[in-house]
């Protein structure tokens, strides 16, 4: 599945995953593939993120976190909060 | 007839600020790209976050929110965007006059008051009946053009909305200056607080009919993402003018390095007369001394 996570001023992250782990209102929890269309709201805390590098070569792909964790096939960053969409098997992550 | 000397000053004068305005348009050219370049790249932002807003107030009635209140307006707060710099046409002058003209006419009679964001609206309103008092308004404004990130304009928009949460404000407007294109920028009043309903998208329906599931509640979504949605619609507002403002700046550079020019001609050409003169009347003398000699 497709993760996208954006801010006000910048791209994040775009590409292929295999779970991510989201700071939710109520305790993080987990979103693998195929996951039921679904919106929540986030809060302050960490995100993981599995990505599938070998899928994440494309130009399409490309963000802040795409550069920093080229090679990486896990990596966390923080957000301080956010919306998160899940539908057809993309997630789109509005973090602040 | 004119002096040499003096023409040949002002050729100079004329010349160096010449170099100034062209300068200076170089310079406001590379900054709007960049300001467009964050316009853009904010939309698809705003776009979602009001998709799923609209989607969530389709099913939701959102006129309980703190920030929907239909309180009877009294205390109305105009936001005026303005630039801290000059030297950009009628750039700051036609949003100091909307606001004006808003405080005055259409708000008469209300306890106005004028928030200032950039010096040349706090030079303009300082001195006015419409100056801020009391200190749960945010102030020094103008440093947010030094350098306009959301993490900057955040901390603004939270204290504007909790002063709306307190009651101190009823109403509030933000009025600035759109970016329509390089030469026309448009001045555009939009409310701020209380929150208008989301306008239905048109073709969207199919996303809204889906069965989304909401975590925690819908409501507490609401919560959240209301003063997200306003905080992005005054960071786009600052972009916008920013874009705006540099913009405004390049088309006057550019019309003052063209009037600098077509002066520098004038000048060129009455200088060439004026030596031409000099140097006709040389030949005269000197003719006229040497017939004297040989008579």
């Amino acid at each position: 599945m497709i993760l996208e996570v954006i801010t006000p001023d910048q791209i994040l992250f775009k590409g292929n995953v295999t779970h991510v782990v989201l700071p939710g209102l109520d305790g993080s929890f987990g979103v693998l593939s195929n996951h039921a269309p679904m919106i929540s709201a986030l809060t302050e805390g960490e995100m993981k993120v599995d990505q599938i590098v070998a899928e994440n070569k494309g130009d399409e792909f490309f963000g802040k976190y795409n550069d920093e964790h080229k090679n990486d096939a896990s990596f966390t960053f923080t957000i301080k909060g956010g919306i998160i969409e899940v539908k057809d098997d993309k997630i789109m992550v509005l973090a602040e | 007839m004119a002096n040499l000397k003096e023409i040949r000053n002002r050729i100079v004068s004329i010349e160096s600020t010449m170099q100034i305005t062209s300068a200076m348009k170089m310079v406001s050219a590379a900054k709007l790209k960049r300001a467009q370049d964050a316009v853009t790249q904010i939309r698809p932002y705003a776009n979602k976050l009001q998709e799923i807003l609209a989607n969530l107030s389709s099913s939701l009635d959102i006129s309980e929110n703190d920030f929907a209140s239909d309180k009877e307006e009294k205390n109305i707060v105009l936001l005026c965007v303005t630039s801290n710099r000059g030297l950009c046409g009628g750039f700051n002058n036609n949003v100091i006059k909307a606001t004006m003209k808003l405080a005055r006419e259409e708000y008469a009679g209300k306890n106005v008051s004028v928030l200032s964001v950039g010096k040349k609206a706090n030079d303009a309103f300082k001195k006015t009946e419409f100056n801020i008092k009391g200190s749960y308004l945010p102030s020094h404004l103008e440093e947010l053009w030094n350098d306009l990130t959301f993490d900057n304009v955040a901390p603004v928009a939270e204290k504007i909305m909790q002063a709306y949460k307190d009651g101190h404000i009823d109403k509030i407007v933000i009025v600035y200056n759109s970016f329509k294109n390089v030469a026309t920028q448009i001045v555009k009043t939009e409310q701020f607080l209380p929150i208008l309903p989301p306008e239905e998208v048109e073709g969207e329906t199919a996303t809204a009919n889906l069965d989304y599931l909401f975590e925690p509640s819908k409501e507490e979504i609401v919560e959240e993402l209301i003063p997200k949605t306003l905080k992005i619609q005054m960071y786009s507002s600052l972009l916008d003018s920013m874009a705006g403002e540099h913009g405004a700046r390049m088309t006057a550079m550019h019309k003052a390095t063209d009037n600098a020019a077509e002066m520098n001609k004038d000048l060129k050409l009455e200088y060439n007369k004026a030596r031409q003169a000099a140097i006709t009347n040389e030949i005269l003398e000197i003719v006229g001394g040497a017939e004297a000699l040989n008579n």
